[in-house]
């Protein structure tokens, strides 16, 4: 008998844990209800979610149909404890019939499943479902950076409050200044963005592959001439003149995520995949890859411009069929994981390395999406 | 192993942890260690799944069966009573809390089993780690070993894995076999049986069962994916490994000391090999099962040909890879120096496929081809391998040493036309030298395993065929030079525009030369001074030298390499022990010898290396006079010649130096630092005869020494003087100028004392009468004539001459059968008629600086080098003086100029140069000459010297072989073309792809547009029989209820929902949010 008891304290402690989290949630939700001074709320905050991630070990998701692209950008959504602290926060809708159709929703009950079971992987089927309800369908093969984009706006649109919205689009978007500068007249015309993602060529113009990442960096950010059929029109001189295109980076999020665009259109429309070798750091330096005309930002941003690697989203496979996977290294344990659908495992920094991709292989996994995440000030 | 034996392995740390796991548990560990196998064998997290309680109850009710079966049987005797109660207990205990909820036995056990695979990871990691606590990747001491652990482990953790997908795949062919059965017995369309609630029973169970079928199979599939991404990097590993090796075999060709065994690399690719072959029979038989039963958007059907082609692709890229040149073509004589080849001499050459795997009743095929893709270079040389380019690699043959495709005995000969379009020989040739044209021999294998057929295919390193062994050197160089510091080891234009070699890299190329042939590298003071020798005094990390300053150009007639490879190869011949145990200083240029003998006592000396002869042995001391500054001598360099004679340490024991008004002395006392001469070198003398005083003895005793003369009260104080007085010493060691390369001072220098002194040593063993200016007889252009007669009747003395100064040199220690040393140099006008106690005649009768040596004793060389107009006339008596007959014999004749040679030795037998070789006597004389040794009796030779490479023996009773090579060596040089680096791949590349079109405005997310169209139809509009279904396949219907549903009950089924319209979100994120 004595083996039961100690068996149901084990068990009681376990559900313990759980009532102390769900109850510090619910102060989380109470807190800010009423309006609680920000930083004590920040607080106890990452005193929940440093718990709640990885809570429950690395948990897979089940295959539901063609899903393997899905449950990888779900992944790394779930497995950033500052996406989560925003998720966590949401209002939850009222009707049982907005609550199946409400993205951000069905993605906490999926997250709360996933920490709470026991199983080695949940089934996202009702979280898909959801998504069909929205336009996104099972069994058709996605886009990782398309199917991002998708689904940060779908949860972006559906958060009701307008704090919420805020956050999450400071945690995600990059903002950059555009500059046109007519190269007769140095009329010059500025213009703020932002974006989701850096899309990354991984050939320059002369279709030459670049050899690193900070090489696409760099490539990316380079100024343009626009000349021949690119010539824009100057207000000032009156016609269509050469102009200088140029980008600043003005901003840069928490959550970086970079799109390596590995996909390659054709003249004939018919779209092959980059395998070649491409390294990317763990550690990266906006600040030694952008010179000072390539930077619009400030002393005090340019400092928090330091980022270490979070996950990557590697595809393997050809363009018109290929399995996604994703390797995210855990922001408590900062132990790297593999998430392949079910199955998950404990990896290290060589096999991340391993999606650096090869050139005489093409069915192998390459990374697709890289998400950097902005270190702790020191 | 089974879990539990490996669990209960573990060291006791872990165990701990074991038994921790299963005090809290409520399986109790006895039941988990009687009924061990069977509970690993069952797929608990599948029947742990919520709608598969049915699974559950079956594994729980087997366990309690099992239990009771354990119970039951015979074999548990008395002494096992506790144990039996235990079971009783357990088993009743388990029966009481879970008969309600099997399912949650199900995720107990398969917990129970999780965790214990957690833990014996954590404790194999642990005991390969040894001591780390944990196995962080934080870099370790020792990378190496680290990376083989890593390797080891993961391969390990790969079998696990591998073994756990065939597991799955065991239950999901066994899900699928109960399926197939029910559905056959259930299932009935064409009847409208809807109102049957039985039968809707029966369907929706047949959903059920369906549905898990389909969740397993997307398991294995991830499973699958997951041990694909991981093998990946333990094929990253295991390359990382090969390259590793690749470039220890490279360095191993030049001489570095390091390890090149294949052992571990053949062990695990031959094991990473075994797996991915099970991991691809693995996938085959999905493939069957998605025969057997398939459904609409069945995931095996999408997704197994997807890692078969990745698994394949992987598969290829490792057999190729794995295969690999274990031996590197080489000579057998030639091990240190392998790839160089020379034609029509045997060479061996090996690869290995380091995937041991091959089926047994599969024969491959192993082909070599020389240059099998040949560089587009004008007058390129083509040869032919002769003996069989082909092997059969047999199966059962090779289980012992592995799949190795070894060629041996095979010979290289040149095509005859391969020199066609050069305007014959010597004219019109390109750039690149023979040496410095680069050849490869490539290996195919036609491989064939499980199904899957490849040619495989490898090269050696470059490698250079010469046809002459005097070209051997300048070949190593070459090899030297390409492997340093060709990145492409398939480069063979190498030489088009070779590169500079940074000094750091070549002087450890270099050190490893010294190691190979006398281990012993170069130190740090060593370099130094070669460093400053090639680059002087400005010297650095960062000093670059061009290949023709290292092999070609050297101001002293000679290149560096050249000068060093004299060095090294009388360092091989006569001083490797010294070199070997550090008693040569070596490389010390003459400035720094001064420096470091300057505070040293009187009598303190350094052994040098030469630095204006090849291959040359010094030793320097210093001298302190009464008065003034520090007098350093050296003595003329001694080169293998001599040492062949008498060895260094001999050389060093007996010098005297001789002064007029002194007794001799010798003035070499202490090795440098202050090691007492007798004290460093007495391990190294050869033994002393004694002579027995008490035995009546024909002959006195004798030995050869090595002295030095000069006069009394000379001094040298500069650099300058002391060469001029190394040349007045008048060292009775002579000076060969084998080559001619060197005689600065010319012979105006050396006359004045020439003829003047003249020192008999050893009990006036012999004596040299030079009568100066006298024609020789028969001989016109020789002014002078040197006619030494020894006094006494002594034994076979062969005098050494140089014009005027004689040595007599006694070879041996005994009276029986002296061994011969004949050196003679004339360099003056003079004749030297050498008639050695009265018994033979020996005639040399050289014009003009013609250089005789003759050195039969071991090595058995004789080189007359007439350089002018001369007559060389070695005429031995009758009974000792033999001249080369003992050893193998070589003549070296190279007459620069018309020369004339003859050689009369009297009677038969008395010359007899063996040639080392098959007998081939080159001699390139220049211009029009004479070569005429003329054995009297024996057979006449008449080489023909206007057309090289002409030998005429006309031999009579004995044949005299006469072996010569020819020197000064005219390289063939031939045309080359310089080609245009071959077609980029880039502009393949770019013309391949086309760029991203310039986006001009920003804010505009650009989502990659990859949509393929691939099954995007809806469930809906789905109808029709797939065409692969035979007779026992079943296929459903879309519109079926068996179709996978969703596992809540409470969502509808999925194919339900995907009738919306397909409105994607906008991929804008609106600017305007943000500003």
């Amino acid at each position: 008998m004595g083996q039961r008891s100690g068996r149901q304290e084990i068990s009681k402690r376990l559900e313990l844990a759980l009532n102390e989290t769900m109850k510090a949630e619910a102060d989380v939700q109470n807190s800010k209800e009423e309006a609680e001074e920000p930083e004590g709320k920040n607080q106890r905050i990452t005193l929940v979610f440093g718990v709640a991630d990885l809570k429950n070990g690395a948990v897979g998701l089940y295959n539901v149909g063609q899903t393997c692209c899905l449950n990888s950008l779900l992944q790394v959504f779930l497995m950033n404890i500052h996406f989560t602290g925003i998720l966590r926060r949401i209002t939850v809708p009222p009707l049982a019939v907005e609550k199946r159709r409400n993205v951000p929703y069905q993605m906490l009950l999926l997250l709360e499943k996933m920490q709470c079971g026991k199983q080695k992987a949940v089934s996202p089927i009702a979280f898909t479902y959801c998504l069909s309800v929205h336009g996104v369908k099972l069994f058709v093969q996605y886009d990782a950076a398309q199917l991002f984009l998708t689904l940060w706006n779908l949860i972006k649109k559906q958060m009701k409050k307008l704090d919420l919205v805020e956050e999450l689009s400071y945690l995600y978007t990059i903002g950059v200044q555009e500059h046109l500068a007519c190269q007769k007249c140095s009329f010059e015309t500025k213009r703020n963005s932002s974006m989701l993602t850096l899309p990354l060529p991984l050939l320059d113009s002369n279709s030459h592959m670049l050899k690193t990442l900070e090489d696409c960096l760099q490539y990316f950010f380079r100024p343009e001439e626009l000349t021949d059929e690119n010539m824009c029109f100057c207000g000032q001189c009156g016609r269509k003149t050469p102009f200088l295109q140029s980008m600043k980076l003005v901003h840069l999020p928490q959550t970086l995520t970079i799109h390596l665009k590995r996909f390659c259109f054709e003249k004939s429309a018919y779209i092959h995949k980059l395998s070649h070798y491409l390294p990317f750091p763990q550690d990266l330096d906006f600040n030694a890859i952008l010179t000072e005309n390539q930077c619009g930002a400030d002393g005090n941003e340019k400092a928090g411009w330091q980022y270490e690697l979070f996950a990557v989203v590697a595809h393997s496979g050809s363009t018109s069929f290929g399995h996604y996977c994703a390797y995210i290294r855990s922001l408590t344990e900062c132990k790297w994981y593999c998430f392949n659908d079910s199955e998950v495992c404990q990896v290290s920094w060589d096999d991340v390395k391993c999606t650096y991709g090869h050139s005489s292989l093409h069915w192998g996994e390459t990374a697709y999406l890289l998400i950097y995440m902005k270190k702790r000030p020191q | 192993m089974a879990q539990w034996q490996e669990v209960q392995s573990l060291a006791n740390a872990h165990l701990e942890q074991v038994h921790r796991l299963y005090a809290d548990a409520a399986l109790p560990m006895v039941v988990r260690q009687c009924l061990a196998a069977w509970i690993e064998d069952q797929n608990w997290r599948q029947a742990a799944e919520p709608l598969s309680s049915s699974a559950a109850r079956m594994l729980f009710h087997s366990l309690l069966a099992l239990l009771g079966e354990h119970l039951g049987s015979p074999g548990l005797g008395d002494e096992d009573f506790m144990l039996k109660h235990n079971l009783r207990k357990a088993r009743r205990d388990l029966q009481a809390t879970f008969e309600e909820r099997p399912e949650e036995f199900a995720n107990l056990v398969a917990n129970l089993l999780q965790e214990e695979r957690r833990i014996l990871r954590l404790g194999q990691a642990g005991g390969q780690a040894g001591a780390a606590p944990a196995p962080s990747p934080a870099p370790e001491s020792n990378p190496e070993s680290n990376r083989e652990q890593q390797i080891q482990q993961r391969l390990a953790e790969f079998r696990t894995a591998l073994q756990e997908a065939e597991r799955t795949f065991r239950h999901l062919e066994e899900q699928q076999d109960i399926f197939d059965f029910c559905y056959k017995v259930h299932y009935l369309p064409g009847e409208d049986r809807t109102s049957d609630p039985e039968y809707t029973r029966q369907i929706q169970v047949l959903q059920a069962k369906l549905q898990i079928l389909d969740r397993q199979r997307r398991e294995v599939l991830a499973q699958l994916q997951q041990l694909l991404g991981r093998s990946e990097t333990l094929r990253d590993f295991l390359l990382q490994e090969l390259q590793a090796w690749r470039e220890r075999q490279q360095r191993a060709c030049l001489g570095a000391p390091t390890d090149t065994h294949l052992r571990p690399l053949e062990t695990w690719f031959t094991e990473l090999g075994q797996g991915l072959f099970q991991l691809l029979q693995l996938l085959r038989a999905l493939w069957e099962l998605q025969l057997q039963l398939t459904y609409e958007r069945d995931p095996l059907k999408a997704e197994t040909p997807l890692l078969e082609r990745r698994l394949k692709e992987l598969l290829t890229f490792l057999l190729q890879r794995a295969f690999v040149v274990e031996q590197q073509p080489c000579m057998p004589n030639a091990c240190k120096r392998p790839l160089v080849l020379r034609t029509g001499s045997k060479f061996s050459v090996s690869a290995r496929l380091l995937v041991r795997l091959q089926d047994r009743n599969h024969d491959m095929e192993a082909k070599i081809h020389i240059d099998r893709d040949p560089p587009k270079i004008k007058g390129f040389r083509k040869f032919n391998i002769l003996t069989s380019s082909s092997k059969t690699l047999g199966a059962g043959d090779n289980s012992k040493e592995g799949l190795v495709c070894d060629f041996q005995y095979l010979t290289l000969k040149e095509q005859k036309d391969s020199r066609t379009g050069k305007g014959g020989k010597g004219a019109g040739e390109g750039p690149l030298a023979v040496t410095e044209e680069l050849h490869l021999i490539t290996f195919t294998l036609a491989y064939s395993y499980r199904g899957l057929e490849l040619e495989l295919e490898t090269s050696t390193l470059p490698f250079v065929i010469i046809s002459n062994n005097n070209q051997l050197s300048s070949a190593w160089a070459s090899i030297l030079w390409f492997n340093m510091l060709s990145s492409d080891t398939k480069e063979q234009q190498f030489f088009s525009t070779p590169p500079p070699a940074p000094w750091p890299r070549l002087a450890e190329v270099l050190s490893w030369q010294f190691e190979s042939v006398a281990d012993r590298g170069l130190s740090e003071q060593h370099l130094l001074m070669l460093a400053e020798k090639l680059f002087g005094s400005k010297a650095s990390p960062e000093s670059a030298l061009a290949w023709n300053k290292f092999s070609k150009d050297g101001a002293s007639g000679f290149s560096f390499w050249a000068w060093l490879d004299g060095i090294l190869g009388l360092l091989q011949e006569h001083l490797k022990q010294l070199w070997k145990d550090g008693l040569i200083l070596g490389f010390v240029s003459r400035k720094k010898e001064k420096k470091l003998l300057k505070g040293k006592r009187t009598g303190t000396f350094l052994i040098r290396f030469s630095e204006s002869i090849l291959g040359g042995v010094t030793c320097t001391w210093v001298e302190h006079p009464e008065s003034g500054a520090p007098a350093f001598r050296a003595v003329v360099p001694y080169t293998a010649a001599e040492l062949a004679s008498l060895t260094l340490p001999d050389i060093i024991r007996d010098y005297q130096l001789l002064v007029e008004e002194n007794i001799p002395e010798n003035p070499l006392q202490f090795l440098y630092p202050d090691t007492p001469r007798d004290e460093a070198f007495g391990p190294y003398y050869s033994q002393r005869q004694d002579g027995n005083l008490t035995e009546q003895k024909k002959y006195l005793n004798r030995r050869l020494i090595r002295v030095s003369s000069r006069q009394a009260n000379e001094s040298w104080q500069t650099e300058e003087d002391l060469v001029t007085a190394t040349e007045n010493l008048e060292t009775l060691q002579l000076q060969p100028s084998g080559l001619g390369t060197r005689q600065p001072h010319g012979l105006g220098t050396r006359q004045p004392h020439g003829l003047g002194t003249r020192q008999v040593m050893s009990g006036n063993l012999g004596m040299l009468q030079p009568s100066s200016a006298g024609p020789p007889p028969g001989m016109a252009a020789s002014p002078g004539s040197l006619q030494p007669v020894p006094q006494s009747l002594e034994p076979p003395q062969l005098p050494q001459g140089r014009s005027g100064v004689s040595e007599v040199l006694q070879p041996g220690v005994g009276d029986l059968e002296p061994q011969v040393v004949l050196q003679l140099v004339t360099s003056g006008q003079g004749m030297l008629q050498v008639g050695p106690a009265g018994v033979g005649t020996l005639q040399v009768m050289p014009g003009d600086t013609g250089i005789l040596q003759a050195v039969p004793q071991d090595v058995g060389m004789l080189q007359p080098l007439p350089r002018d107009v001369g007559m060389l006339q070695p005429v031995p008596g009758a009974v000792e003086p033999q001249l080369g007959s003992e050893a193998q014999g070589m003549l070296q004749l190279v007459s620069q100029d018309t020369g004339m040679l003859q050689p009369v030795p009297r009677d038969a037998g008395m010359l007899q140069p063996v040639p080392q070789d098959a007998g081939m006597l080159q001699p390139v004389p220049r211009d029009a000459g004479m070569l005429q040794p003329v054995p009297q009796d024996a057979g006449m030779l008449q080489p023909v010297p206007q057309d090289a490479g002409m030998l005429q023996p006309v031999p009579g009773a004995v044949e005299p072989q006469v072996g010569s090579e020819a020197q000064g060596m005219l390289l063939e040089l031939r045309d080359l073309d310089l080609l245009p680096g071959s077609p980029d791949m880039q502009e393949l590349l770019q013309s391949l792809t086309e760029l991203e079109p310039g986006s001009g405005t920003l804010g505009t997310l650009e989502a990659a547009e990859l949509m393929p169209d691939m099954s995007e139809t809806m469930a809906g509009g789905l109808e029709g029989l797939s065409p692969e279904l035979a007779g026992k396949a079943a296929l459903l219907d879309p519109h079926d209820p068996f179709l996978p549903q969703p596992e809540d009950a409470s969502l509808p089924v999925i194919n339900s929902l995907f009738a919306g319209a397909a409105d994607f979100p906008p991929l804008h994120i609106d600017a305007s949010d943000f500003q």
